[in-house]
């Protein structure tokens, strides 16, 4: 099935705008990550810190809709459904 | 009730938001966190809008490496605080303008004291410790708070209301890490003046504002996104088991 991702900000720079991945029907949010994290050292990092933990403070959306860190594992997408990944800035 | 002189100085925009408009920007007391890249451009237009008091917070002194971007602070202000050299010239645009300088960090201790009863917060701080101890305090004295953040090309705004809302730990419950981000000036700019717009619509009541909207800001192609958020139920500052000021990030 095809899943869209949409990146932001630093992520934008290092997977592009707009990027389609073909996963296995029934696949989850964490299938996304690992097909982005196996892309470039680069992605990976910027998605997991040094223990292969998920970064806390990235915000993760399917379908426009905020996915709770609880939830994360327990999504199942769909055809066609939209992830978007934000690396909120903190910066002024 | 305005001078004529401020009816005549204010004229262009009177025709706009009225009289009654202009009266409520010269009644507001706007509390500005951060007198930086953010806070700079804010702070001007809201002053040269007729803001009537603005409390300036900043515990920084002006340093060279600020200058590309953090424009009420030039050359001969390095050294200076940023509190001050901010109070200046804000004053010679509009002396009018009533501006307290706190030259203070903010922490979870003195955030609610500092911000008092201002009718509306900019949060132009560079760290998220600080934004924390802001937002708890915020929550406490029900005072909207405008959000900003910038770093490169990118940048985010929301308008936060308590008790209406997504707070900011709703929003980012957990903070971003690095203390020093790469800065293009257009951007803390751009922003910046993204936040003073969100107060003048607030306080003259005209327009709608960005509630539960997370306006994403990307430099790059110069587009724009919006993030729908709600509010976290078990929000650590403002949801049902919130433990209130001193707890978690609040104890800063």
């Amino acid at each position: 099935m095809k899943i869209m991702v949409r990146a932001f900000a630093r992520f934008r720079e290092v997977v592009g705008d707009v990027t389609a991945l073909d996963l296995p029907v029934g696949s989850g949010l964490p299938a996304v990550l690992a097909a982005l994290a196996s892309r470039s050292d680069e992605s990976r990092d910027l998605l997991f810190d040094e223990q292969g933990m998920i970064r806390e403070h990235i915000i993760f959306m399917v379908n426009r809709k905020r996915v709770s860190r609880s939830a994360m594992d327990s999504i199942i997408l769909a055809e066609g459904d939209e992830v978007a990944i934000y690396p909120p800035v903190a910066g002024g | 009730m305005l001078t004529d002189r401020e009816i005549h100085r204010y004229s262009r925009q009177i025709t706009f938001i009225g009289e009654e408009g202009q009266e409520r920007l010269k009644a507001a007391h706007v509390v500005l966190a951060g007198a930086g890249g953010l806070g700079c451009p804010a702070a001007t237009y809201l002053a040269v809008a007729g803001v009537g008091r603005l409390t300036i917070i900043d515990s920084d002194r002006v340093e060279m490496t600020n200058l590309n971007r953090q424009i009420l602070h030039w050359e001969q202000d390095i050294g200076r605080n940023k509190t001050v050299s901010a109070k200046e010239k804000l004053g010679a645009m509009n002396p009018d303008l009533f501006i307290e300088d706190i030259c203070e960090v903010i922490t979870g201790q003195n955030a609610s004291a500092l911000i008092g009863e201002a009718a509306l917060i900019i949060d132009a701080l560079d760290n998220f410790p600080a934004r924390y101890a802001l937002n708890q305090a915020a929550l406490e004295h029900g005072i909207p708070v405008i959000h900003g953040a910038v770093s490169g090309y990118d940048g985010h705004i929301t308008t936060i209301i308590p008790g209406e809302t997504a707070c900011l730990q709703c929003i980012f419950p957990d903070p971003p890490g690095g203390s020093e981000f790469p800065i293009i000036g257009t951007t803390a700019g751009i922003i910046g003046l993204m936040q003073a717009h969100e107060a003048i619509k607030f306080l003259t009541g005209r327009g709608t504002l960005l509630k539960n909207r997370l306006l994403i800001w990307d430099g790059r192609d110069s587009s724009v996104t919006f993030l729908n958020l709600e509010r976290d139920p078990v929000c650590r500052a403002c949801g049902e088991c919130a433990q209130g000021p001193g707890s978690e990030r609040g104890d800063l």
